[in-house]
């Protein structure tokens, strides 16, 4: 039973949200439209609740067993629970009933998100250009036809993209957007097509019960 | 022998520190670059001043902290464009994330139009001239529900508004009212636009994408699934360069500011990439 009534469960409810898209009556429709705005979405918040009672108690835990790094889970609790509170009674931008302001001093959650997770984000991403010069540096060699043809599309599109490119020649953004429109969307239409038939194929095995790995317990 | 050591094992900190000084310095004393227009960013600027008077646009604001800069000039440039053009616009997020970023493009735009306004007439104002329907998880339900309801989807606004109480939203209650919806998204989003919305509903889907991921949606832009397609910070100076020129609207231009760190990174890594390959070819020759 443990594992039968997950899979009628999905059979059920796969062949459920598949019906709406075929059928127009107003019956199906409705029923469509009960599950998507009502169910899936307290589905949803129980999936939040999941998410972030499972983050609290991994944290927890490495505190308690002084795991390695425990430090900077008293940084994640202490943020968590600090943006919460400001975020459920401080409202959007200090209009609820929790003040988030001393003097000329706001702490509302647009503040810090503005101020605290911008910064934070763009910085963790801009390390990224400094990764991938080195690494372009390192492994981009031309070691075949092919890697040569790849390393001068990528010159051209590089190149071409650019003011720049259009002072060398105003033949070069076209060029490179043609690689861009033909070439790339030629082998972009093919992976579709293989991504578009492995998923219906990994579906109808899903829905069917043929494939259960999702179910866990190694079967 | 010594050279082309030094060639293939230039020290991993010598790349960062040029490519540091290369992107920083543009970007100390700005200046706009000019751009040429290309036909997928004419198409997304036409498809939004064609936008009739009745209907709105709609624009998913899903980019974060990590691809703002890239991202955000597309949202100000298109907010600008919409609001002058006098067309009325729907703000959501398909992600929790972007909110924020979503809310003070709003409000930056809002707030340079209002600033000039002389009448009621020619100011933006909330609830009237937009509104910002905020985020519903998870993403798909919002996407399908819309072409049923919005209000019934979005039952309060960002700011906690009752949305069947604001104006725009007794003119616009689905999909039908709805002429383009914009996807400014650093993900998957535009993809479940045109899966969802699009095929189900008509919905036209244009996109403002970060420039690794436009590789995946030329083939949309091709077959006519995307009425336009912005990519990266050129097709976002390409856009500021349409609204500059068209509507004679002279503000700061971010992306076109960018482009001359993203000139000099880019040689800098196609030099980089050269140095290697000569090293590579010498070395095996000398084998």
């Amino acid at each position: 039973m443990q594992r039968t009534f997950p899979l009628i469960l999905c059979f059920i409810f796969g062949i459920l949200g598949i019906i709406p898209f075929i059928v127009p009556h107003p019956v199906v429709q409705h029923t469509d439209e009960f599950l998507r705005n009502d169910l899936l979405r307290i589905l949803a918040a129980f999936a939040l609740v999941l998410g972030l009672g499972s983050l609290l108690r991994v944290h927890f835990d490495k505190i308690q067993h002084r795991r390695e790094n425990w430090q900077y889970s008293w940084v994640l609790l202490i943020t968590f629970f600090l943006t919460s509170i400001i975020g459920l009674f401080g409202g959007v931008a200090g209009t609820g009933p929790l003040p988030t302001r001393i003097g000329n001093f706001s702490f509302d959650i647009q503040t810090i998100y503005l101020n605290v997770e911008v910064p934070l984000g763009a910085t963790m991403f801009a390390l990224l250009s400094f990764f991938m010069a080195s690494a372009a540096y390192r492994s981009f060699r031309a070691r075949s036809t092919e890697a040569t043809l790849l390393l001068l599309a990528a010159f051209i599109v590089m190149i071409g993209i650019l003011p720049l490119g259009n002072q060398i020649s105003p033949h070069l953004p076209s060029f490179a957007q043609w690689i861009m429109d033909v070439p790339n969307v030629a082998g972009k239409r093919g992976i579709a097509f293989g991504i578009a038939l492995g998923s219906l194929a990994t579906a109808l095995k899903i829905l069917l019960g043929i494939e259960r790995s999702w179910l866990g317990g190694g079967e | 022998m010594k050279i082309v050591d030094l060639m293939l094992k230039i020290d991993r900190r010598i790349i960062y520190l040029i490519l540091a000084i290369v992107v920083i310095l543009p970007l100390i004393i700005p200046s706009a670059q000019h751009v040429r227009v290309m036909a997928p960013v004419q198409k997304l600027y036409t498809a939004v001043d064609t936008i009739h008077p009745d209907k709105a646009l709609m624009i998913d604001f899903d980019y974060d902290p990590q691809t703002q800069p890239e991202l955000e000039p597309m949202a100000l440039a298109i907010l600008r464009h919409a609001f002058k053009k006098k067309i009325k616009i729907l703000g959501l997020s398909l992600y929790v994330q972007p909110l924020g970023l979503a809310k003070a493009a709003l409000d930056q735009v809002t707030g340079e139009i209002n600033a000039l306004a002389k009448t009621n007439s020619d100011s933006v104002i909330y609830g009237r001239d937009y509104v910002f329907l905020g985020w519903q998880p998870p993403p798909i339900v919002p996407i399908l529900g819309m072409g049923e309801s919005i209000t019934n989807v979005y039952k309060k606004d960002f700011y906690g508004n009752q949305t069947d109480t604001l104006p725009l939203m007794k003119q616009i209650k689905n999909y039908n009212n709805v002429e383009l919806l914009i996807s400014i998204s650093s993900g998957d989003p535009p993809l479940w636009w045109v899966s969802y919305a699009q095929n189900r509903f008509g919905l036209r889907v244009g996109v403002g994408c970060t420039a690794v991921s436009a590789s995946d949606y030329y083939p949309y832009l091709q077959t006519g699934q995307f009425s336009g397609l912005m990519v990266g910070m050129k097709g976002a100076a390409e856009y500021e360069e349409l609204v500059e020129k068209d509507l004679n609207i002279h503000k700061r231009r971010k992306a076109s500011e960018a482009l001359p760190s993203l000139t000099y990174a880019h040689l800098v890594m196609i030099v980089f990439i050269i140095i290697g390959n000569i090293g590579y070819f010498i070395k095996r020759r000398q084998k």
